[in-house]
């Protein structure tokens, strides 16, 4: 008891500065990760042949580790917030694209061929039933980006940018567990409760007649 | 008005559609038939421009539809694709109003088509307008698929097998509705099945398709009465003889395993043969087995002594038949006559096989119900 509120008196304060900075990161990086997904994604679905040679480009991309990348874009960017915005939200990209693809791929010929016998253009056919139909495979994508990133942005610590890394960083430094799990448990908490509310999302924009399907399957 | 000018289509060397040319009148109900894979989607899906022929002319009231927009071309023709797909991420109501809205038709109007297009089928709008397909079987999915083409009044409405997977007892109510909505909306159709019964129902016309020529195209009556060839007549089977009667004939009708007995064979052999068919009375033949007349119970009774044969007994007063005989002149002998059956010969005056009762029952409910 005396243990627990000695480190709140110490860390109390930057435990929850650091809560902010790291969901600052995890938001940004998002949501721009996921406009680019998406379009990125749209655009490949359209354009088959440009999809054959980038998708796999990407996915070998996508191993290079992130903090490698993150050093990279360090030497070229210096020590600023955007770097580490940049670096966490090309990695929060590739699983909305690919999901983006994939679920716009997998909207079965039937109602594309529904839809265009029904007299919609290519625009009116994406918006009012590819992308509906699509919604709950690419909110998976956005969950999967989430989560990742909250774990990654604890790598903006490495060059001293803040966040819930920095106590990891610190108490390997000094070696005391306790400082690491102040750090790492309020991440792993973020992780599971972002991916709980995107679930609320997703059950909220999907629409109602796919739903069942979902649950069925 | 829908013509086709020598229309083809090839995917890589296989030619689907083979220089096809037809004309659908206004206000047809056409059906186009024929085996799976014989080019009868392809021939719809050109109708839209959802396919493009590579050589020949499509024409809708006389206008080359190439040089139509498609969009527009597509928003006047309703369409039922061959596997439904209704949107399921929109309720009945949208999937009704897709075109509608497509057209910029006012919210009202849009109301007033899902209340009158449910009306039409007897789907209480506040039961079923705001369901999910996924909510509903199989046969009110096909209506709604079928009330989305007609929504927008489209002149033209093309559908593809759109009562494909249906139990027989919807598909029949379904093939009723929609001749019903077909009279009063004086649509022009273009329906694709592979079943003739159907076919038969619904058809103005009939066009029947193979390897993606046309074999044949003519009203069900004619096609029925002169089909052009064997595959014309296997698609017709069952239906060419309940259809027309008057071409069935004794063949159509004959149980052929009849007990017979040679002329010389003696009345004991005779009395021990019927005992064991459990008939009481035998159709005699030849040494050549040609007939030469019956002999019966009665007939044996009426005389004795045990070294007569077959031959001293037989009776020759029937009327027989031919093979070909039309079969009406048998039933009514039938009917007339104490006899039980009548005997069918084949050209060559052997035994063909008999005429019964049962055998036309049986014949008849085979050609009624398979
Ligand atoms: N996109 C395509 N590429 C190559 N071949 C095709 C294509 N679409 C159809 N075909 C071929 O064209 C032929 C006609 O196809 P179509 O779909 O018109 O047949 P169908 O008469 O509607 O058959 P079913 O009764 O099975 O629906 C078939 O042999 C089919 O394999
Ligand atoms: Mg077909």
């Amino acid at each position: 008891m005396e243990y627990l509120t000695k480190m709140i008196d110490l860390y109390g304060e930057s435990l929850l500065r650091n809560i902010g900075i790291h969901l600052l990161y995890v938001f940004a990086s998002v949501s721009i990760g996921f406009v680019l997904g998406l379009t990125l994604g749209i655009l490949l679905y359209r354009s088959e042949k440009y999809a054959k040679i980038i998708l796999p480009v990407l996915s070998v991309f996508n191993t290079i580790p992130g903090i490698v990348f993150i050093g990279i874009l360090f030497l070229y960017l210096g020590m600023k917030p955007a770097t580490v915005i940049i670096a966490l939200s090309i990695y929060a990209m590739f699983p909305v694209l690919k999901n983006t693809f994939v679920g716009l791929t997998n909207v079965e010929r039937r109602y594309i061929e529904a839809a265009r016998g029904c007299g919609m253009n290519n625009r009116q056919i994406l918006f009012r039933v590819e992308l509906p139909l699509a919604i709950p495979t690419i909110i998976g994508g956005l969950r999967m980006a989430t989560i990742y990133t909250v774990s990654w942005s604890v790598l903006a610590a490495m060059i001293g940018l803040g966040g819930l890394g920095e106590f990891i960083y610190q108490g390997i430094n000094i070696n005391r567990n306790d400082i690491i799990l102040l750090g790492a448990i309020p991440a792993a908490v973020l992780a599971i409760a972002l991916g709980l509310l995107i679930d609320v999302l997703q059950r909220k924009v999907t629409p109602r007649g796919i739903r069942k399907e979902l649950n069925r399957r | 008005m829908i013509q086709f000018e020598h229309v083809v289509k090839k995917y890589g060397d296989a030619t689907v559609l083979d220089d096809i040319s037809f004309t659908i009148e206004p206000g047809q109900f056409a059906v186009l038939i024929g085996p799976s894979g014989c080019g009868k989607t392809t021939t719809l899906k050109t109708i839209n421009r959802l396919i493009e022929p590579d050589d020949g002319t499509v024409r809708i009231d006389g206008d080359d539809i190439s040089e139509v927009n498609r969009v527009q071309l597509r928003r006047r023709i309703g369409y039922v694709i061959q596997q439904i797909g209704l949107f399921p991420n929109m309720t009945v109501a949208q999937n009704i109003t897709v075109v509608p809205k497509l057209l910029k038709y006012s919210k009202e109007d849009c109301d007033k088509i899902v209340h009158d297009m449910l009306e039409m089928v007897d789907m209480p709008y506040d039961q079923y307008a705001h369901k999910y397909p996924s909510e509903m079987s199989g046969g009110q999915q096909q209506r709604i698929g079928v009330l989305r083409a007609l929504a927008a009044s489209p002149p033209i409405v093309l559908m593809d097998e759109p009562f494909g997977a249906l139990d027989p007892m919807t598909r029949s109510a379904l093939q009723d509705e929609i001749l019903h909505l077909q009279k009063k909306l004086k649509k022009t159709i273009v329906f694709v099945t592979h079943d003739m019964e159907e076919a038969l129902n619904l058809a103005d016309v009939i066009i029947f398709m193979e390897n993606g020529k046309i074999t044949q195209m003519a009203p069900p009556e004619e096609m029925l009465k002169n089909p052009a060839n064997e595959s014309v007549k296997n698609f017709l089977g069952k239906h060419i003889a309940v259809d027309d009667p008057s071409t069935l004939t004794a063949a159509d009708f004959l149980r052929t395993n009849v007990v017979t007995v040679d002329s010389k064979k003696s009345l004991r052999t005779c009395t021990a043969q019927m005992m064991r068919s459990n008939v009481d009375s035998l159709i005699v033949t030849d040494e050549n087995d040609k007939y030469i007349g019956t002999v019966s119970v009665e007939d044996i009774k009426s005389v004795s002594g045990d070294d007569l044969r077959v031959a001293d007994v037989l009776k020759n007063d029937r009327e027989t038949f031919r093979v070909d005989d039309d079969a009406k002149r048998c039933f009514d002998k039938l009917l007339s006559t104490k006899d039980n059956y009548v005997i069918v010969l084949k050209h060559d005056d052997t035994v063909a096989g008999i005429i019964t009762k049962t055998s036309i029952a049986k014949a008849l409910a085979e050609r009624l119900w398979g």
